[in-house]
């Protein structure tokens, strides 16, 4: 995941850079370049991003989800072992 | 250049979001919540702040004549459309004010509620005939072959010109020709008229006549 989070800066920096270059001089084909090229990489990049945060979410909440049940087990366990007292 | 304020907030969002990047790339820290955040404005929200003003800022700038005369091919339109000695139609617009830098672009762009969608479509083309066949030729071989595609709109010139006012209509020619110049069935820049509005086109004109001549009568002397 973090390899991922580094092509996608990379991409970003690569779609930026295209971005300023025709900012800086404007004439048709950098101006192509950001416009096509460009804000391609930079989409590209941020999907990449949004999948490395939903995949680490997702793999947070199923932790989460395993621990409680590992709780609740346990607990369930303890009861098991110590019955209540005869009223 | 840095007075478009897109500009500089376009390029004011692809520093900032360098400058995360690079932190991120150097200092790699671990995906918290603090990174993910981070991220998000480096990767998601300032290059799209640059994305949105680099657009609005690289459509103003696609509309100035130095835009349309950078390649080499249109130099001398650029040229002669800027010197304030000639007297071209293009020239003469161009040192309107209501024109000025834009001048290519305020007489050539389509009017109407698609207009600015149909002429950068139009660009595409030009950027597709310059980079299949004119991105080769020197200016003199090129000049000959530049034309414009359609006829000139009279539309375009009636944006300004009325064709109401007294003055207008004092000139017998304009009052002859009303109908016509308001159907668009005689040109504006026609020889003769107003135009050509560039002088290269008088002379790709009679160049190719010239070349037509000579042709005709090589082939009239010929066995």
């Amino acid at each position: 995941m973090t390899r991922l989070l580094q092509i996608s800066c990379g991409l970003t920096l690569v779609g930026l850079a295209l971005m300023v270059w025709s900012m800086l001089v404007p004439t048709p084909m950098p101006v192509i370049l950001a416009m096509s090229v460009g804000q391609l990489l930079g989409t590209l990049a941020f999907g990449m991003f949004g999948y490395v945060v939903l995949v680490d979410q997702l793999r947070k909440q199923r932790a989460k989800g395993a621990a409680r049940a590992a709780r609740e087990l346990a607990k369930a366990a303890s009861d098991e072992a110590s019955p209540r007292a005869p009223s | 250049m840095f007075s478009d304020p897109f500009l500089v907030f376009a390029l004011g969002c692809a520093a900032l979001s360098v400058g995360l990047l690079i932190g991120y790339l150097i200092v790699r820290p671990k995906l918290s919540r603090a990174t993910k955040l981070l991220l998000l404005f480096g990767i998601g929200v300032l290059p799209i702040g640059t994305a949105a003003n680099g657009n609005v800022a690289g459509y103003h700038a696609t509309k100035t004549r130095t835009f349309c005369s950078s390649c080499h091919v249109m130099t001398p339109f650029g040229d002669d459309a800027s010197s304030p000695g000639s007297t071209s139609l293009a020239a003469r617009h161009g040192r309107n004010e209501a024109f000025g830098d834009e001048n290519c672009y305020t007489c050539h762009a389509d009017y109407g509620m698609f207009g600015t969608i149909a002429t950068k479509l139009g660009g595409m083309r030009h950027v597709y005939e310059y980079a299949l066949h004119f991105h080769q030729l020197t200016v003199d071989e090129a000049l000959p072959r530049i034309h414009i595609r359609h006829p000139f709109p009279n539309a375009t010139c009636m944006r300004c010109h009325s064709t109401e006012v007294p003055g207008w209509q004092r000139v017998g020619d304009h009052r002859s020709l009303l109908d016509q110049l308001r159907a668009g069935t005689v040109s504006c820049a026609s020889e003769g008229c107003h135009g050509p509005a560039h002088p290269f086109a008088r002379v790709a004109h009679i160049r190719a006549e010239q070349a037509a001549e000579a042709s005709a009568s090589r082939e009239a002397t010929s066995p």
